[in-house]
């Protein structure tokens, strides 16, 4: 029981913590985008481009028919709000005012993203030798891949002197067609930049996160299969332990009975019987009670209620139960071999 | 309580309103050259032994260790003999589940109520074994608890009875399928006179026609109830040593 216990809850904490990265991994795959891509290009002060004003060539514009993307800089200067000591700034271009023009506020064209703040709330904000007023807005779309973290956004040549010590370039990819897998996709961008023989720029898509998720999920099931086995070898461990213990008071009984001409082949059928169905019964009430019960015990472990979701897996009806419940049986048949072993010895040498 | 219909008995000898009867016409319970020993380096404990059990009440009497126990068991078909071989009444071999089931009656030294049962349990669940229908158990299981003076112990668990309780209630529960062939290990071993006459009361009266009965004892107070005594002592391999002791300290 209490070995029993002891595994249940080892395992329940390497499994809940394999489902909460995993779920931390989806998140943010979520939040991402499957078919979203992100480009970085760093662009020093040095590069003619660099100057406030200028508008850069676009190396990505082949794939436009892939796609729609924005374009933005992420300045190195960093802003600064009443309350908040600083907040990353990028830098849009006129390109992006259609996908803006919904977000932005009549009076101001300075967007601060942020799950914190309240919305549409105007925030006084100040970069370099700038000042302005910004209107709080909840990211999504394009932007939810780039804004984890509070985000000020101005337009391109709002603060000259933050751009003109260079930035890094992104570009927010979101594919629309599967005419180009997102690994092809992902080349593609490495290609255009080396034709210009132009360093390639840092990539970020999806796919790193897919691996990633796969990996997990492979080293989830992996130990969820080592869990199982071990959880039912422990069971199947104490019962045999158990058959041993009880070995004499088997043996007396069913010495017993045979003395009473009860025949021994009927006395083990019944002895297994016996032990299957509780044995069984035992794992299917524990099962069904943490299934009732698992909010709780993960709430007194520390973890969210709501960490399983069993839409998405179940693990009341996995092949792990299955497999569990197979030791079970195999421990219940181990426990009634000593009344196996005891009906081989005769009556009279057991009985006095 | 109900009280026990008790004869107090000079047990020195039979009396002449209760003469030992001659044993009766019936098929014996065959023992043809038996050996037996309990391990394959160790002496034989049963050494060709002969005998025909015939129908009525047959003492084996002997010292401690001569093999008295280890028979009763092989002519009850719980321990299997080396070399010979047994024929029940039935003819068959007392290994026969039919036979252990139906025609023997086996009543241990050690007694072996089940603890956790009661004594009407304990003679129901050996009737229900025998294969007795459910109204003949509860009125057998009735009968012999009133005949050995349990009725009112019924409902108790065999360890809160006294040792002279015990040792009746494990008769009842041999008597229950009412058997054959009846085997006793030292049914009266410790037991009080009273509860000794009860004993010898319950055999007699059962134990008629083509029955066989066969009592491992020491006990000289059963002697007046039996059609014949054996001696096995003749198995004893340290007889000489233990009668040289006896010497000694007298």
């Amino acid at each position: 029981m209490f070995v029993g216990s002891l595994l249940v809850t080892v395992a329940t904490v390497i499994l809940v913590a394999f489902n909460l990265l995993e779920r931390n991994l989806r998140t943010r795959l979520e939040q991402f985008g499957v078919n979203t891509i992100v480009s970085r290009e760093v662009v020093t002060s040095t590069d003619p481009s660099a100057l406030p004003n200028q508008i850069r060539p676009d190396r990505l514009a082949p794939l436009d028919q892939y796609g729609e993307k924005i374009r933005l800089r992420q300045l190195y200067s960093r802003a600064r709000v009443p309350w908040q000591r600083e907040i990353t700034t990028m830098a849009y271009t006129d390109e992006a005012l259609p996908l803006l023009s919904g977000l932005m506020h009549t009076n101001t064209s300075l967007i601060i993203f942020s799950e914190s703040m309240p919305e549409n709330a105007l925030v006084e904000v100040h970069l370099d030798r700038q000042d302005g007023v910004a209107v709080v807005r909840r990211p999504h779309g394009f932007f939810r891949p780039v804004v984890n973290q509070t985000v000020l956004l101005v337009p391109q040549g709002w603060s000259p002197d933050a751009e003109r010590i260079g930035y890094v370039e992104m570009v927010v990819f979101r594919r629309t067609t599967e005419q180009l897998s997102i690994s092809h996709f992902v080349s593609a961008i490495q290609n255009l930049f080396s034709m210009e023989e132009k360093n390639p720029p840092q990539v970020q898509s999806a796919v790193g996160m897919i691996k990633e998720l796969e990996s997990l999920q492979s080293r989830q099931a992996q130990w969820r299969s080592a869990m199982a086995g071990l959880l039912g070898l422990a069971v199947a461990l104490v019962f045999g332990a158990i058959a041993v213990l009880e070995f004499r008071q088997n043996a007396y009984v069913s010495a017993l009975l045979r003395s009473f001409g009860a025949p021994g082949k009927s006395l083990y059928i019944r002895q297994w019987l016996e032990n299957a169905v509780l044995a069984n019964l035992a794992a299917v009430s524990a099962l069904l009670l943490l299934a009732c019960f698992h909010k709780e015990l993960f709430g007194a472990l520390g973890f969210p209620g709501d960490l399983l979701n069993l839409n998405n897996i179940n693990p009341y009806f996995s092949w792990e139960i299955a497999l569990v419940l197979l030791w079970v049986n195999v421990g219940a048949f181990l426990s009634s071999l000593s009344v196996a072993i005891g009906l081989k010895k005769p009556v009279g040498e057991i009985l006095s | 309580m109900s009280a026990v219909p008790i004869v107090v008995q000079d047990f020195s000898a039979p009396t002449a309103d209760q003469p030992v009867e001659r044993p009766r016409a019936g098929r014996p319970l065959i023992c043809e050259n038996l050996f037996f020993r309990y391990h394959r380096k160790t002496d034989w404990v049963i050494n060709d032994f002969s005998h025909p059990f015939r129908p009525g009440i047959t003492l084996i009497k002997g010292a401690s260790g001569c093999g008295k126990s280890t028979l009763l068991r092989i002519l009850a078909g719980y321990l299997t003999p080396g070399k010979g071989r047994i024929l029940t009444p039935a003819g068959l071999k007392p290994t026969n589940v039919d036979f252990q089931r139906r025609d023997l009656g086996f009543v241990f030294q050690q007694l072996n109520l089940l603890p956790l049962a009661t004594v009407a349990r304990n003679l129901q669940m050996a009737g229900t074994l025998a294969g007795l229908s459910q109204k003949d158990t509860l009125e057998r299981t009735e009968r012999w608890l009133a005949l050995l003076g349990l009725r009112d112990f019924a409902d108790r668990r065999p360890a809160v009875l006294s040792g002279g309780q015990q040792q009746r209630a494990a008769i009842a529960r041999a008597l229950i399928k009412e058997p054959s062939v009846l085997l006793l290990d030292e049914p009266t071993s410790g037991l009080d006179d009273l509860n000794t006459q009860v004993i010898c009361n319950t055999l007699r009266q059962y134990v008629v026609g083509p029955r066989v009965c066969v009592i491992c004892t020491h006990d000289h107070r059963l002697d007046f109830i039996a059609h014949e005594v054996l001696d096995f002592n003749r198995f004893l391999p340290l007889e000489g040593h233990l009668v040289a002791l006896a010497g000694t300290a007298e």
